[in-house]
């Protein structure tokens, strides 16, 4: 595939603690096209996560390499690493991640504080993307005051603050009650109509049979 | 959004532990610019002292140690070790003119005060005293005592009242007009008197000297040696010796004022490492949505180095109240005895207040430095991943 945005090639993962070795991946290649709609799934402890981790730039492989857009990302230092999460990936975590001091505007605002962004910017584009998600009325509202569904949508609404390519989301509505869920996916769904490269991993059966690429790992090897 | 709201949303999200941390540098601060000021005031204090001396060499006997020589410009009260012949036999030296004290401690309505005979004529001469009220001795060995312009507020006298010193009872015959040093704080007699009440007749305690040439200094110094076994120390020697003193009491001071500040930068230091813990995922959180390694230390830093800015202010305001409070507590104390002046009040120099504040935020920084770098150290995932 020649439109990958994301590719991996003999990806492994090994974590060492004391003397215990964990191989959490074992050579692991895959291509994400770009614009795609791809799920990874498996079963819990065999690496989905941790793909997920690598293919993002949030952890370095032991083993081979991740290209995003064409870019050894193994190769980047920790500045250039944490500009390239910054403008290109957008995350979405299974329990929101949201600082919870900060309100609903201010967690998207942060992300684009890092990347720089003016102060007249960060509040236009923070609102727009609350209202995107329907919560322009909770912009004040800190973390603590909204719903789980709520946290979620705010979270996607940060993961699109630097307007990326690719949207990576782990377990985004494993925490979520099924109209919360439903809510969700339907964000998911629109952000991935309006172009972006979304992958997900999940446990959600009827999200993996929705999507267009699936992949499913098993003891760290990808299952072809 | 900006570095410095996120910083002060965290710095005030654990309030009992932010204003504790804070109260730690402020204390640390405050005893710091407390002393720092005092200090400053005891030098100040005493080159005031060393200027009303009207001196240029002070004869002494030869076994004095420099907390003798510290009371001369402190006003306390002196043994009386020198033989007065060698008032006669420095005065008869060419071009230098000579006068004795004999400074003696006496209570005047209860409260303890200087007492010093002098020979009334040859003293207003030479250190130019007016009088403001009254009339000064009419004689060398007149029967009554003259109050430097400090006295009589404080012990409620006026010219015409009487004073009773070793069971005699004395008129006060004038008061002096305000001198600005060690002078006003002291009630004065004549030499003769002074010595037979104490019964120390033929003694005094020290001779002030002037010179009609600086520059044969030397040559005079060799001059007094040459008739008399006495110890001499010039103005500036005395000073020198005073403030070499008083620097390493300052200096002692300080040391212990660094301590709590050493204290209250190690509560910096827990305080921020305690953050870490608590907001390593946080940290992860920011990691992940494009937070490199610097902007997270500076996150940390920029909030220790505000500990340092706000305990700096607060410390520096604290330090100056506690110092304008403290200074008359000094001035009764036995220390006091030891170093006090005239008037001992705080000082206040706006330069080293900034210095002081500028100081107490390196400290903060330096104290944040290795918070922040373990912060920043931390990758994405292993911060993220934190339970």
């Amino acid at each position: 595939m020649s439109n990958a945005i994301i590719k991996t090639q003999g990806l492994e993962k090994t974590y060492s603690k004391s003397k215990v070795k964990t191989h959490a991946l074992r050579g692991v290649d895959l291509e994400i096209p770009k614009g795609s709609f791809s799920c990874i799934v498996g079963p819990s402890g065999h690496g989905k996560s941790t793909l997920m981790q690598l293919l993002g730039g949030l952890d370095r492989p032991t083993k081979g390499t991740v290209f995003v857009g064409g870019t050894d990302i193994s190769k980047l230092n920790d500045k250039q690493l944490s500009n390239l999460r910054g403008e290109r990936i957008g995350f979405v975590f299974q329990f929101f991640n949201l600082l919870q001091n900060l309100t609903a505007l201010e967690n998207i605002q942060m992300a684009m504080m890092f990347q720089k962004a003016s102060k007249e910017a960060q509040w236009e584009r923070a609102f727009e993307l609350l209202d995107l998600v329907g919560l322009a009325d909770k912009a004040e509202a800190k973390p603590c005051e909204l719903s789980g569904g709520q946290q979620q949508r705010v979270s996607i609404a940060r993961s699109l603050a630097n307007d990326p390519d690719i949207l990576l989301m782990d377990e985004p509505t494993g925490n979520l009650d099924s109209k919360s869920e439903a809510e969700v996916l339907k964000h998911i769904f629109n952000i991935h109509k309006a172009g972006k490269t979304v992958s997900i991993v999940t446990h959600n059966n009827e999200l993996a049979q929705r999507a267009e690429l699936l992949f499913e790992i098993r003891d760290g090897k990808l299952k072809s | 959004m900006n570095i410095f709201k996120l910083v002060a949303r965290n710095i005030t999200r654990r309030k009992g532990r932010f204003i504790f941390t804070l109260l730690g540098i402020t204390v640390g601060m405050a005893s710091f610019v407390a002393l720092l000021s005092l200090g400053g005031n005891m030098r100040g204090e005493m080159t005031k002292q060393a200027g009303s001396l009207g001196a240029q060499l002070i004869i002494t006997p030869k076994n004095w140690c420099a907390y003798d020589q510290i009371s001369i410009l402190t006003g306390n009260s002196l043994p009386e070790s020198l033989q007065q012949e060698v008032l006669d036999d420095v005065s008869a030296i060419e071009g230098i003119t000579a006068v004795p004290y004999l400074t003696l401690g006496t209570s005047v309505n209860n409260q303890s005060v200087l007492l010093t005979g002098i020979l009334p004529q040859e003293m207003k001469d030479f250190k130019g005293w007016e009088v403001e009220q009254g009339e000064w001795f009419s004689s060398q060995d007149e029967r009554a005592v003259v109050l430097g312009s400090g006295i009589a507020d404080p012990f409620e006298l006026s010219v015409g009242d009487t004073v009773t010193i070793r069971g005699e009872t004395l008129p006060v015959k004038a008061i002096l007009q305000e001198t600005g040093g060690n002078d006003d704080t002291s009630l004065y007699m004549p030499l003769s008197v002074a010595q037979e009440l104490y019964e120390v007749e033929g003694f005094v305690s020290y001779l002030a000297a002037q010179v009609d040439d600086m520059s044969k200094m030397e040559e005079y110094e060799a001059a007094i040696l040459g008739v008399a076994n006495v110890a001499i120390t010039s103005d500036k020697q005395l000073l020198s010796t005073v403030l070499s003193m008083l620097g390493s009491v300052n200096l002692t001071l300080q040391m212990i004022a660094m301590v709590s500040l050493i204290a209250a930068a190690f509560g910096i230091i827990n305080t921020m490492m305690t953050a870490i813990t608590e907001r390593r995922r946080e940290i992860g959180i920011m990691r992940a949505i494009g937070g490199n390694g610097n902007s997270i230390f500076k996150i940390f830093l920029i909030e220790s180095g505000l500990y340092g800015l706000l305990g700096g202010i607060a410390g520096v305001a604290l330090g100056l109240l506690a110092s304008f409070f403290i200074a008359p507590m000094i001035s009764e104390s036995d220390f006091a005895a030891f170093l006090k002046g005239a008037e001992f009040e705080a000082s206040f120099d706006p330069t080293l207040m900034g210095l002081s504040i500028l100081f107490s935020i390196i400290i903060s920084i330096g104290s944040g430095f290795y918070p922040a770098w373990r912060a920043a150290k931390l990758t994405p995932v292993e911060a993220i991943t934190h339970e």
